[in-house]
């Protein structure tokens, strides 16, 4: 038994040491002070499994990405099978895997959002939206709001409202930010020089934080008054994730881009995508192949994303999400009132959480923690002192028993040390 | 040869088309007709394809912009799917065996001190990265490009770009980049200061229309580099695992850059993958353990495509693929060469090195011409957006001498085909105004279309 324990030790401090030498010591510093110091070896349903065989609750996600649950068999499948009949395609050709996502994808959106673009990480599809928006308006300003985070591109880094932006000197010029939640401070930036305005329904990296519902028909009303486009980053909160197919329709508005994250193929596949109306698809139309991205429209990555739409469809996790966050939100805040000196707040829709701790020093302990109660989770970007949770949507009663338990576990350590 | 095409699949052909047309582009089927590209994949493998509205086989010239290195559906490459631990795309920000794997294997194949990765999702995501990279580590705010250069459309990427079609109606984009023509040191020297944080280049222009860059060209702006601080980044994407008949372009001369971003073949043209890796230098060292969360890409680097990626690299090593790059190049340059003496008013100009070569004709407008007759008779090749006189010819590079024999005769085919046209367009061309004419991309989109309707009719 020691012996296993101490070749499994060996073996991680040599890998360690590996991944050091290859990636950067700063990495491993900073994974280890997160509280990801594993190897994660992969996942099933709502566990992520490590290389030693230990078995987590995935509260990470990769931000978000595996709605539909680790390791899916079944999308698995289609991926092997895919890659058996067809290859990445010509990125510039015309295919029929484009077009059947495409219109899956149609069907799934509300009905206004009908046409698509695929992109591979998250911030080229951002940027892939702000150009859109850019294009189409032929205006330059981009407004967006404080505590936003949608990428490490050029046009989501400067939207973002995080310390990195100004590493890099001046970012794209004309975005400005306005206090999120203030309809007066968006009239008073939405002019007729606005190509779009900017934002995240449910600020994830925030706090969770989200405003009334009235909010976003007032940026829908001034948005079409002063003919800007609205774009809602739908990467964290869409499939389901808060509770409904997308968060704007928790919030009750339609968006004129919608960016989508890894969420549309299961997290099998690298894709992101941005869904638009068709009166925005005539930019493309007039200009075409000036948005280029070569794995963006991979056929493989086409047909798992149609095989994850079909599941999503089927299986509705959304109304999982609902029910269980539910739960999960009411068993958090009774725990989070037991240790007020540690815990400010809870915040969230659906399985999208957000536990704000007192101090950043205390968030990064609690992720350090979490581990040893049996869950991993992430800081919020933003908003450092926040702890975010966004479980695989498919989780059961028992999983929201045990992450709850786990939490108040992880905050009884603490209380102790 | 030509495979009879059944009513079932015409009307499902039909309607990809109508689909495509409906939810992503009408116009873009318009521009591909143009040039004949509005074929359908089908049958994909080794270096070529089956069209599925026409029956014909294709042979793949254009590769995706150089990504089936290892051949389309490389058998050995798939099979690393079938790999019983893979379970999905894995955490982004949670390490695993593969992921290190992979990363070791990149760093033990790339030149020089280049041992550190990040890992990214794609091309643009992989030059994104390496700007950050060079402005925050050098805390400087100026970087100099090419003029005709392509690193991607993302934000950053596009500002590194040198031709203004791709940019003018996102304006305005990141400041502070300089484009000097390829090639020419002096107006290189003149463009740096210690202000430059870095210079980015394709060594080998691809969609600028394949513009080779020299051995002494790339030593000399590795001494600029290194008599400034300035970081020196290779945009290896598109010559990067064998293209050019090294594993690297950078071998030919030797010069180590300070940053090398890599994406596309990388991918076996299986599974998206990308990575940036850097020397293993104090300036670049020192800002990433300060900033290790500079550059997080969420669909980067993933466990799959750690999984495909390493296997990619097994077969190109095992299989010494870039010789094999070198020779086919070799003899398709030979046989395009002859090509070139025997039409000198068609074709101006042969470059590139291994499987990267460019054809350049004498006008703008015979890039899409060209396009056409290439694919009746069955060669899919592109002409460079930001050079449309140049046609890129990627192919695989895993062909074999028969394919280059082969592909040769279809080229000169399609040149014997041109004649009929460039009767009449030639003497329309001694004249400015009508050259520019024929040179508008938006009347050859509607010549040529109407042309393909009168053929097919």
């Amino acid at each position: 038994m020691n012996t296993s324990i101490n070749k499994n030790i060996g073996e991680w401090e040599s890998l360690l040491r590996d991944a050091a030498s290859v990636f950067s010591k700063g990495l491993i510093e900073r994974i280890k002070s997160e509280g990801l110091a594993m190897l994660e070896k992969g996942g099933h349903g709502s566990v992520l499994v490590d290389s030693t065989g230990k078995e987590y609750i995935d509260c990470f996600t990769s931000a978000g990405s595996f709605n539909l649950g680790r390791g899916r068999a079944d999308l698995l499948r289609v991926l092997r099978e895919s890659a058996r009949q067809t290859d990445q395609g010509n990125f510039i050709a015309i295919s029929e895997e484009k077009a059947m996502l495409a219109q899956r994808l149609a069907s799934f959106m509300p009905p206004a959002l009908e046409c698509a673009l695929f992109t591979v990480v998250r911030g080229e599809a951002m940027d892939a939206a702000c150009k859109l928006a850019r294009g189409f308006t032929g205006r330059s300003e981009i407004i967006t709001v404080d505590g936003g985070w949608y990428g490490h591109t050029g046009f989501s880094l400067g939207m973002s409202d995080c310390c990195e932006r100004d590493l890099f000197g001046q970012g794209i010029p004309k975005i400005t930010a306005v206090p999120f939640g203030d309809v007066d401070a968006a009239r008073r930036a939405l002019t007729k020089n606005t190509a779009a305005f900017v934002l995240e329904t449910v600020q994830a990296e925030n706090g969770c934080r989200y405003a009334e519902e009235e909010y976003y028909a007032s940026l829908r009303r001034l948005c079409d008054e002063a003919g800007a486009i609205l774009i809602v980053d739908e990467s964290q909160t869409g499939f389901g994730r808060t509770g409904y197919r997308f968060s704007f329709d928790c919030f009750k508005f339609i968006p004129d881009i919608a960016v989508l994250g890894e969420a549309i193929t299961g997290g099998m596949f690298p894709m992101t995508a941005i869904a638009f109306t068709g009166r925005l698809k005539s930019f493309f139309d007039e200009h075409p192949l000036i948005h280029l991205c070569t794995f963006g429209g991979h056929d493989v990555g086409c047909r798992v994303a149609v095989s994850a739409i079909d599941l999503y469809v089927a299986e509705r996790p959304w109304e999982n999400a609902r029910r269980m966050g539910g739960l999960l939100f009411e068993r958090l805040d009774g725990i989070s009132t037991r240790y007020p000196g540690m815990v400010c707040g809870i915040e969230g829709k659906g399985l999208l959480f957000s536990i704000t701790m007192k101090d950043e020093v205390n968030a990064r302990r609690f992720c350090v923690e979490a581990g040893g109660s049996g869950f991993v989770c992430a800081r919020g970007r933003v908003n450092g002192s926040s702890v975010v949770l966004r479980p695989v949507l498919t989780i059961s009663e028992d999983d929201v028993r045990m992450i709850a338990e786990a939490v108040e576990n992880t905050l009884k350590t603490m209380n102790k040390g | 040869m030509k495979k009879k095409i059944s009513a079932g699949i015409l009307r499902l052909n039909k309607q990809v088309f109508k689909l495509f047309g409906k939810h992503i582009s009408k116009n873009q089927i318009r521009f591909l007709a143009a040039g004949h590209l509005d074929i359908l994949e089908s049958e994909r493998s080794g270096i070529g394809f089956e069209d599925r509205t026409s029956g014909r086989q294709f042979i793949d010239a254009f590769s995706s912009a150089g990504c089936f290195n290892v051949g389309r559906m490389n058998g050995e490459v798939i099979k690393a799917l079938d790999d019983p631990d893979i379970s999905d795309m894995g955490n982004y920000m949670v390490l695993s065996r593969n992921k290190i794997e992979f990363a070791k294997k990149l760093a033990a194949v790339s030149p020089g001190d280049l041992n550190r990765v990040v890992l990214t999702g794609s091309g643009a995501d992989s030059i994104e990265c390496a700007l950050k990279l060079a402005l925050g580590a050098t805390g400087r705010k100026s970087i100099v490009s090419m003029v005709n250069a392509y690193h991607g459309h993302s934000g950053f990427s596009l500002s590194a770009g040198g031709k203004d079609y791709y940019k003018q109606l996102f304006l305005p984009l990141k400041p502070g980049f300089i484009y000097v023509p390829f090639g020419d040191l002096d107006a290189m020297r003149k463009a740096v200061s210690r202000d430059t944080a870095a210079i980015i280049l394709e060594p080998v222009q691809g969609e600028g229309g394949i513009h080779v860059g020299s051995d002494d060209y790339l030593r000399g702006l590795r001494s600029l580099c290194d008599e400034l601080g300035i970081m020196l980044i290779f945009d290896e994407i598109q010559t990067g695992f064998g293209r050019t008949g090294r594993l690297f372009y950078s071998e030919y001369s030797g010069v180590v850059p300070d940053i090398m971003t890599l994406a596309k073949s990388i991918s076996g043209g299986v599974y998206p993958n990308g990575a940036v890796v850097y020397r293993d230098i104090d300036i670049l060292n020192g800002f990433v353990d300060a900033h290790p969360g500079f550059h997080d890409s969420f669909g980067g680097g993933s466990e799959i495509g750690c999984i495909v990626s390493s296997k990619v690299i097994d077969y190109l090593v095992d299989n010494v693929v870039w010789e094999n790059a070198g020779r086919m190049g070799d003899k398709f340059r030979k046989g395009l060469d002859r090509l070139m003496e025997k039409n000198p008013k068609i074709i101006r100009e042969i470059r590139g090195k291994g499987l990267m070569l460019g054809v350049e004709y004498l006008h703008e407008f015979m890039g899409v011409l060209m396009a056409d007759n290439l694919a009746k008779e069955g060669v899919f090749a592109a002409y460079s957006g930001n050079a449309p006189q140049v046609m890129r010819f990627m192919i695989p590079i895993t062909a074999v001498e028969r394919d280059i024999d082969s592909i040769l005769l279809k080229i000169e085919h399609a040149v014997k085909g041109m004649r009929f046209y460039l009767a009449l367009m030639l003497p329309l061309a001694r004249v400015m105004i009508f050259r520019n004419i024929l040179n508008n991309v938006n009347v050859l989109i509607a010549v040529n279309n109407f042309l393909r309707k009168l053929h097919l009719a």
